[in-house]
């Protein structure tokens, strides 16, 4: 068996064949990790989701604006007792796709199942 | 189409391990480490603070001091200890049932205390009441029959309290608040103790 790629750092080259009906921005892992914890949540800080995801800053930083130039996620930046404080909130786009994405992800592990 | 089922196979486990990832992130969200069983154990000594010094000491002033202390000291320790945490929706509407039934009972204290006008049976009565009523709303909510069980508390002292002489109601509102918030609250305390650490084995997983 062939290893499997590391969707963390390969997100957006992963096997567009296999995987036809996925949004390419959300299957990224970290980003799908992020949008998941964002769904639950009205608005979080850069730290608290670091912690959640146990990734670094840089990466973490990079998934995030690559989030937020899809529209799926808005920051805002401000600062709390003179600490510069970072939070980040699911916008209704960023909501949709989700929703979207795991119902494509559904519907592909039905066809699959059924394939066999 | 993949052809080959060893690849197919390999996909299916991507996209299952997609959806689990979906499933854990959105629980993981959810999750949180705030304790509020101190917060129980605090206000039921204050209670007992309050009753003792309006008793003995004889004072109006007992109840409203004791209530804006414990309230600040309440909220001094929330703020230091949900620092950081985000917000949903459910610890809102929790955040919103004790924030409004603590002031009606501020309010209540007050002007009660303060009037002379209610005998302390009424007193006693509303008070379990409005805290059997914030107890049930907050169990409903959170799908914790243990602290609906703390609301039955507070309801039947309430309704003891009504068909009660002075003396048996004060003795009814000591139980229920040694019950409904020391015992319940060092309940909690141990539980959300149990649950932080299988929590925090659980987080020893790999996440993203």
């Amino acid at each position: 068996m062939r290893p499997m790629p590391d969707p963390l750092t390969e997100p957006a080259s992963e096997s567009p064949a296999e995987l036809p009906d996925l949004n390419p921005v959300i299957h990224g892992k970290l980003r799908l990790a992020l949008l998941s914890l964002l769904s639950g949540v009205e608005e979080a800080e850069f730290t608290w989701l670091r912690a959640k995801t146990n990734s670094t800053d840089g990466n973490l930083g990079a998934q995030l604006l690559k989030l937020e130039e899809a529209g799926y996620v808005a920051v805002e930046k401000k600062f709390v007792l003179r600490k510069p404080q970072t939070l980040y909130r699911m916008t209704e786009s960023g909501r949709r796709a989700l929703t979207d994405y795991v119902q494509a992800l559904k519907q592909l592990l039905g066809s699959a199942i059924n394939a066999r | 189409m993949i052809s080959n089922p060893d690849e197919q196979e390999l996909a299916k486990q991507e996209l299952t391990a997609r959806l689990s990832l979906i499933e854990s992130m959105i629980a993981e969200g959810r999750q949180t480490t705030e304790s509020w069983g101190w917060s129980f154990v605090l206000w039921g000594i204050a209670y007992y603070v309050a009753i003792a010094w309006s008793t003995l000491g004889h004072s109006n002033f007992a109840w409203p001091v004791t209530m804006i202390g414990t309230g600040i000291l309440t909220a001094v320790i929330a703020s230091r200890m949900t620092n950081r945490q985000p917000e949903t929706t459910v610890g809102r509407a929790i955040s919103a049932i004790w924030i409004g039934v603590g002031v009606s009972l501020f309010i209540f204290c007050l002007c009660a205390s303060s009037a002379g006008r209610i005998d302390l049976q009424t007193f006693v009565a509303a008070v379990a009441a409005m805290l059997g009523a914030a107890n049930a709303i907050s169990s409903i909510i959170l799908k914790w029959k243990g602290q609906f069980a703390c609301a039955l508390i507070w309801w039947a002292s309430a309704a003891a309290s009504c068909f009660s002489t002075a003396s048996q109601s004060s003795i009814i509102f000591l139980v229920a608040i040694f019950f409904g918030q020391i015992v319940f609250g060092v309940y909690m305390m141990f539980s959300e103790s149990r649950e932080r650490r299988n929590h925090e084995s659980k987080s020893g997983a790999a996440h993203a």
